[in-house]
């Protein structure tokens, strides 16, 4: 059947809370009701990356971009658009700074300068349909693989493309599979390729969307490696609170199983591999290597010391090669498209050694203070400056940077001074932050970088396993301390002390999430030392967020009276007649935050 | 094995490639403190205390000891000041949990903490696993296991219930450095009621023991419990430890037997009024001869449980002998001995006040009454009359933790009420409970008193009525060393002397079953005090052994079917004589 | 029954144990301790070893009197022998009450190797009891001894 239009709805997780598969059925009711079913095809498609202006729907074969449809908007859309030809234009993307509307998605500029090789397929296939994964070239990359290639080729092409693990560490995939496949031959037991969906990291979701959005992918990531490691078995690691992706990951699975891409014998060329979903449950330390697999193997998920490594001895004590959801996604386009070309984005020179550079691309969740959230991919070596005011639209509301966390929780903060450097493993990783998994966190003044180390070391310390001693109590005692300074209780020496303990944290914890526990403590202590000093001296908080040091006050200048903040204060601590300028009387307000929230004319002051 | 060089401190060393770092730097005599390491179980690596600095081709790396395999050409530093103010920080951090644990405070003295800068915390448990791990690896019980995570994490059993998996062997109390697990009793004075203290499964029963070999007590031990340890097989050198032994039936075929079995000291729990097992410090004769003996717990001191010397001590003669409620005989022994505990204390502590409590003193032998004259003169209290009770109410704080004796002094007619320190029970000797089932396989009665009775008490002491059985020694009745002895030599030239004859002389008159006529019965079998008739189950028959059969004649008139007929003394010749009676 | 004559002298057949009341006997005799002639002894080993069908067939060929000597009970010098006689002889007794022999006819005695006067003293009351009962009906004829 030819259509001569596509609708394709987004049904990401975020576009799904949204409403997106109610939306799909209202426009396939609508669309059957005006006899237009046979002209106009409705697809789900995975995430878009532009999850703050959900739900998403784009028109094709036009290329127009709709955001924050509803139900609702429905009629006019056919009526309109796919009948008349004329797009809606309410339902148009606006940038924040502009007037216009931008139709086209090829030209707003959060989907311009990205580079889309592992989001390739978001919104342009159902990751529910397998046919829909072959037709835009899926599985070719395999058949290569197993018919004109040799297994230790495959090794060396991922090699030579100078791929470095996508989930954090930056490690060369390439040497992890070579020495994986050497362990297995040495030993003579058959390595297991496992994939580390566990994605802890708060507001990271890249690799939900990816496996929403084209689980394929990995799929075929996770068998290209399987057959240069020599593994025939394989497990999926997943955390426990990804429902949707598990579902669609399941169902590629058995897709993927009929049309014999898994099992035995796959696409007639003598290699047995099938691969099999194991969920995690709520723990954040099972993202690290050794703690996955003990959870694996049915044991408390902790970790060990890494003096053996996994890829050696790993799961059941069998050499293991473990790779983020990321990683594995980039498999299939470097063995189709060749390593020359990935290694030709991206920053350094990777063709004898993997560690001289960071090439290919990476994903990042773009959030926090910024216009355009969502999830990005761009090239290595892009700028911190392109992605946050490119990409992301710059701060909302007109107010000014300050500071961007990379790397989650094992991150750390980079204030203005570093927006132009270069986004890659290594120029992170000297600046006192890190890649970590690609979250990234904007900043503006009204963040205190206080609360933000005392948050990344309160999920920590909720978080630790507690097996070692200087990660428990570690964490514990920076606890302490941070909330002291915050209450503005602090002593000078308390920062010294954050340091001492940083360094022995990081000089003496079991595992990587001790060792990289302290960066945001110490990175916000690098840059932002003055705002450190400001809660203990003069016992303020510059960002106006820590509790404690902190007054609401209502500006008399910008108040309009709109009474919004009245009705939204719970303890009536705000007073005023409509249309009269407020006040609000400081000791009734527990400085929730509430009024804030709805006051159109940023009228609430926080001193 | 590969052997490979590096450098500790250095000095240059070589070590098997792939040892702990912790294990080749104790070979040099480099001491790395820990604390969740443990030389039976695998490296945990969690306390973090022995974290060392490691150079690996320009590289610094820190990593821990106990866990890190050595390599090539790798040079560790154990006591720079990195590594010292790294191990300061663990300490402080770890006595903000467990500030007042003695193990920690030692070490935070050595390294110069002395103010933490977190406080000191009231816990007891460092989270160090080495309870888990050995409950887990050595003992297979997995009773014990990490909960909860981050700071609120603990060490508990399942729903934090008493486990009905833990078999109370005791090694998590035994592994724990702080002291966090206590053993607690959970039947009263249980752990009283071995004074000397709890034994290892694995044990030799005592130093002079003959032969001197290690015995397992199945019932204890761990590995027949859960499957795992078996600890004691890897540590033995000689690798004499066999766990797969089993009771073998063996048959042998002779012609003595010397029973020889011996006594038991009677249970003291069943004089409730004496309170041993209740209260501390109240021990059998038994006990306080492992005490004294310098091979014992305290290398021959005379301690009490709390490890003090006494001041006072009660010894109390005829627990359980000369009662009728326990045992009308006198055991014959308890006088001399308990007089030579009297001399042994006034000995061993000056000063110490010794309480003898008599009915009689039997001093019977060579040197005894004069070694009683000898012990009068040296201040030795003697308090004729029984002891009623033992306990611990004290009446004033000076007798807090004393035992009180009340005896009546029937010499001044008078109840007394002394506070003493100790007390020493001297126990009946009693025959042992499998003696009633020894006495039958070797049909030789036991008397009333439960020991054996020998064939006649002045002229065949040693001999039993079944010719070839012969006792000596306690079994046949309570008795010192010197009439064991006596007795023992006794029995053995009996057996020999019937050994060196090689033939035995049988009666004239035995008697004989037509086993033509024998119903197998057996009524015969039962009658014969010497086992001298068998019965052979294939052919249904009983028959005589001659050499056995003293000629008695029972049998005879016992057997239903006349089968039986004793030599000389036939039916025919006895109605002979009866005819010849009345013919005239 | 026919009556007693004056000069009737009972016979007494006695069962002595070997060890000791034969012995005991035997002691009677060396210390010329005097007793009746009337008792006749068959030795034999044991008391044990007497069986009732002796003693009935001493009475059937006209005995007056049965006399079973043994050792004290617990000096057995077959250890337990005489338990036996000690049952046997109350069930023989009863027996013969039956038959209608007059039990006081058997008699049980315990007499050791070193009571020679109490044998004597036995005999003379056994003796004396016999005369009184008269001599046994089951025996025909005369019995001038």
């Amino acid at each position: 059947m030819a259509y001569r239009a596509h609708c394709l709805i987004c049904t990401g997780t975020g576009c799904v809370a949204g409403g997106s598969f109610n939306l799909r059925k209202t426009l396939e009711a609508e669309i059957a009701k005006r006899g237009l079913d046979r002209e106009i095809q409705v697809i789900t498609t995975g995430c878009q990356g532009f999850c703050a202006e959900g739900p998403i729907m784009i028109v094709q074969p036009d290329g127009v971009f709709y955001c924050r449809v509803e139900e609702r908007d429905v009629p006019a859309i056919v009526e309109e658009h796919l009948l008349k030809g004329r797009p809606v234009k309410k339902l148009l993307y606006t940038p924040p700074t502009e007037k216009a509307p931008i139709p086209a998605l090829k030209d707003i500029p959060f989907f311009a300068k990205q580079k889309l090789i592992v989001l390739r397929n978001r919104g342009l296939i159902d990751p529910d349909r397998i046919e829909d994964y072959i037709a835009v070239d899926g599985y070719t990359a395999l058949g290569k693989a197993l018919t004109q290639m040799t297994p230790e080729g495959i090794v060396l092409e991922i090699k030579r493309s100078g791929l470095r693990g996508r989930g954090g560490g930056g490690f060369p995939a390439g040497i992890k599979w070579e020495t994986c496949r050497h362990a297995g031959q040495v030993r003579g037991v058959a390595p297991v390729v496992i994939c580390n969906a566990d994605e802890g990291d708060p507001g990271a979701f890249m690799d939900r969307s990816i496996i929403e959005s084209d689980p394929h992918s990995v799929v075929e990531g996770m068998i290209i490696a399987a057959r240069g490691i020599g593994a025939s078995e394989g497990f999926v690691y997943i955390r426990h609170e990804y429902p949707l992706a598990r579902q669609r990951l399941q169902l590629a699975l058995d897709h993927a199983r009929e049309f014999g891409l898994l099992g035995k014998n796959i696409l007639g060329a003598g290699m047995d591999f099938d691969i099999e979903i194991r969920e995690g449950a709520g723990a954040f330390v099972c993202g690290e290597s050794t703690a996955l697999m003990a959870s694996l193997e049915g044991k408390l998920g902790e970790p060990r010391a890494k003096y053996i490594h996994t890829v050696e001895h790993g799961y059941q004590d069998r050499p293991s090669n473990l790779n983020n959801v990321e990683t594995y996604a980039n498999v299939p386009l470097i063995i189709l498209r060749g390593a020359d070309w990935f290694a030709s984005m991206g920053t350094g020179d990777v063709k004898e050694n993997p560690w001289n550079g960071s090439s290919g691309t990476k994903v990042f969740s773009l959030v926090g203070k910024i216009n355009n959230t969502g999830l990005i991919e761009v090239p290595m070596g892009i700028s911190l400056r392109e992605i946050i005011f490119d990409i992301g639209g710059g701060i909302p509301k007109g107010r000014k940077f300050k500071a961007v966390q990379t790397g989650g929780p094992s991150g750390g903060c980079l204030p203005e001074e570093k927006l132009d450097m270069a986004v890659d493993f290594d120029s992170l990783t000297e600046a006192g932050s890190m890649m970590g998994s690609g979250g990234m966190i904007v900043m503006d003044e009204q963040t205190c970088m206080v609360d933000v180390a005392r948050y990344f070391i309160a999920f920590l310390t909720e978080e630790s396993c507690g097996k070692c001693t200087p990660c428990r109590e570690g964490l514990k005692t920076m606890l302490d301390v941070l909330t002291r300074i915050g209450d503005g209780k602090g002593r000078m020496e308390d920062l010294g002390l954050l340091e001492e303990m940083g360094a022995v944290m990081q000089d003496c914890c079991l595992c990587a999430l001790g060792t990289s526990a302290p960066n945001p403590v110490l990175s916000t202590l690098q840059y932002f030392r003055h705002e450190y000093e400001a809660h203990i001296r003069d016992k303020k908080c510059p960002g106006g967020v820590c509790k404690e040091l902190i007054t609401y006050g209502i500006d008399p200048a910008k108040c309009d009276g709109c009474h919004a903040c009245v009705r939204a204060c719970s303890t009536a601590a705000i007073m005023g007649e409509v249309k009269k300028v407020h006040t609000l009387d400081v000791h009734k307000c527990i400085k929730c935050g509430a009024c804030i929230e709805v006051c159109r004319r940023d009228a609430i002051t926080r001193t | 094995m590969k052997t490979i060089k590096l450098k500790i401190n250095g000095i240059e060393t070589e070590a098997p490639d792939r040892t702990p770092l912790l294990q080749a730097a104790e070979r040099m005599g480099i001491r790395i403190p820990t604390l969740c390491h443990h030389p039976l179980l695998e490296p945990y690596g969690v306390c973090r205390i022995c974290t060392v600095e490691v150079r690996i081709r320009n590289r610094v790396r820190m990593v821990t000891a106990c866990n890190y395999p050595v390599t090539n050409g790798i040079e560790v530093f154990t006591d720079s000041e990195r590594v010292r103010r790294n191990r300061r920080m663990i300490l402080e951090w770890m006595l903000a949990r467990c500030g007042h644990v003695p193990v920690l405070n030692r070490l935070a003295e050595e390294y110069g903490v002395t103010e933490p800068r977190f406080g000191r915390g009231d816990d007891d448990c460092i989270l160090c696993g080495l309870c888990v791990k050995v409950c887990s690896e050595v003992v297979g019980a997995n009773v014990l296991g990490f909960f909860d995570r981050g700071p609120n994490r603990t060490v508990s059993t399942a729903y934090d219930r008493t486990s009905d998996r833990c078999i109370t062997c005791g090694a998590c109390a035994q592994v724990c450095p702080t002291g966090a697990i206590r053993i607690k009793d959970d039947q009263e004075g249980i752990y009283q009621a071995m004074p000397m203290g709890p034994l290892t499964s694995i044990n030799i029963d005592f130093m002079q023991a003959v032969p001197r070999k290690a015995v397992i007590d199945r019932d204890s031990c761990i590995h027949f419990k859960t499957g795992k340890c078996q600890v004691c097989v890897d540590v033995c050198e000689a690798k004499a430890i066999d766990h797969k032994q089993e009771d073998r039936v063996e048959e042998v075929e002779v012609g003595t037997i010397l029973l020889t079995t011996g006594f038991q000291l009677q249970d003291p729990r069943v004089l409730k009024e004496y309170g041993y097992g209740k209260y501390k410090n109240i021990m059998t004769s038994l006990d306080f001869e492992v005490l004294n003996n310098a091979g014992g717990p305290t290398a021959g001191k005379i301690l009490t449980a709390d490890g003090k010397v006494p001041k006072s001590i009660g010894i109390v003669h005829c627990v359980g002998s000369r009662d009728q409620k326990y045992h009308e005989y006198c055991s014959r022994v308890c006088c001399m001995y308990a007089l030579k505990f009297a001399h042994l204390i006034k000995e061993k502590i000056h000063g110490c006040e010794v309480y003898n409590f008599y009915i009689d003193m039997r001093c019977f032998g060579k040197g005894y009454e004069e070694f009683y004259n000898r012990l009068l003169r040296e201040g030795v209290n003697f308090v004729r009359g029984k002891v009623a009770e033992i306990n611990d109410a004290a009446l004033d704080p000076s007798e807090e933790g004393k035992l009180i004796m009340r005896a009546e002094d029937t010499m001044i007619g008078v109840v007394r009420r002394i506070p003493v320190d100790m007390v020493v029970l001297c126990l009946a000797m009693e025959a042992k409970p499998e003696a009633k089932h020894l006495s039958h396989l070797f049909s030789c009665s036991t008397g009333k008193d439960g020991f054996f009775t020998e064939k006649h008490p002045k002229l065949a002491p040693v001999s039993t009525p079944a010719d070839g059985i012969f006792i000596a020694g306690a079994c046949q009745g309570p008795k010192d060393i010197p009439d064991t002895v006596a007795q023992a030599g006794a029995a053995a030239s009996a057996a020999l002397s019937l050994i060196q004859r090689g033939e035995v002389e049988t009666e004239a008159v035995t008697a004989t079953i037509q086993e033509e006529m024998c119903s197998g019965c057996q009524i015969c079998v039962g009658v014969c005090p010497y086992t001298a008739i068998t019965y052979d189950k294939g052919k249904n028959k009983s028959s005589i052994n001659d050499a056995l059969c003293k000629g008695c004649g029972t049998c005879v008139a016992a057997c239903p079917a006349g089968a039986a007929y004793q030599k000389h003394f036939r039916d025919q010749q006895i109605f002979a004589e009866i005819d010849g009676i009345l013919a005239i | 029954m026919s009556s007693t004559p004056d000069n009737f002298e009972p016979r007494i057949v006695a069962f002595l144990c070997n060890w000791c009341s034969y012995t005991g006997a035997d002691l009677a005799g060396i210390s010329r301790m005097n007793y009746p002639a009337n008792v006749r002894a068959i030795r034999l080993m044991c008391s044990g070893s007497v069986k009732p069908f002796f003693i009935m067939s001493a009475l059937h060929k006209g005995a007056d009197g049965v006399l079973i000597g043994g050792c004290h009970i617990g000096d057995c010098h077959y250890q337990t022998g005489n338990h036996l006689t000690k049952k046997r002889i109350p069930i023989t007794r009863e027996l013969l009450g039956a038959l209608g022999i007059d039990p006081r006819r058997v008699r049980l005695e315990w007499i050791s190797a070193a009571e020679g006067q109490e044998f004597a003293e036995v005999i003379h009351e056994f003796v004396k009891e016999l005369k009184a009962l008269g001599p046994n009906p089951l025996a025909g004829g005369d019995h001038a001894h």
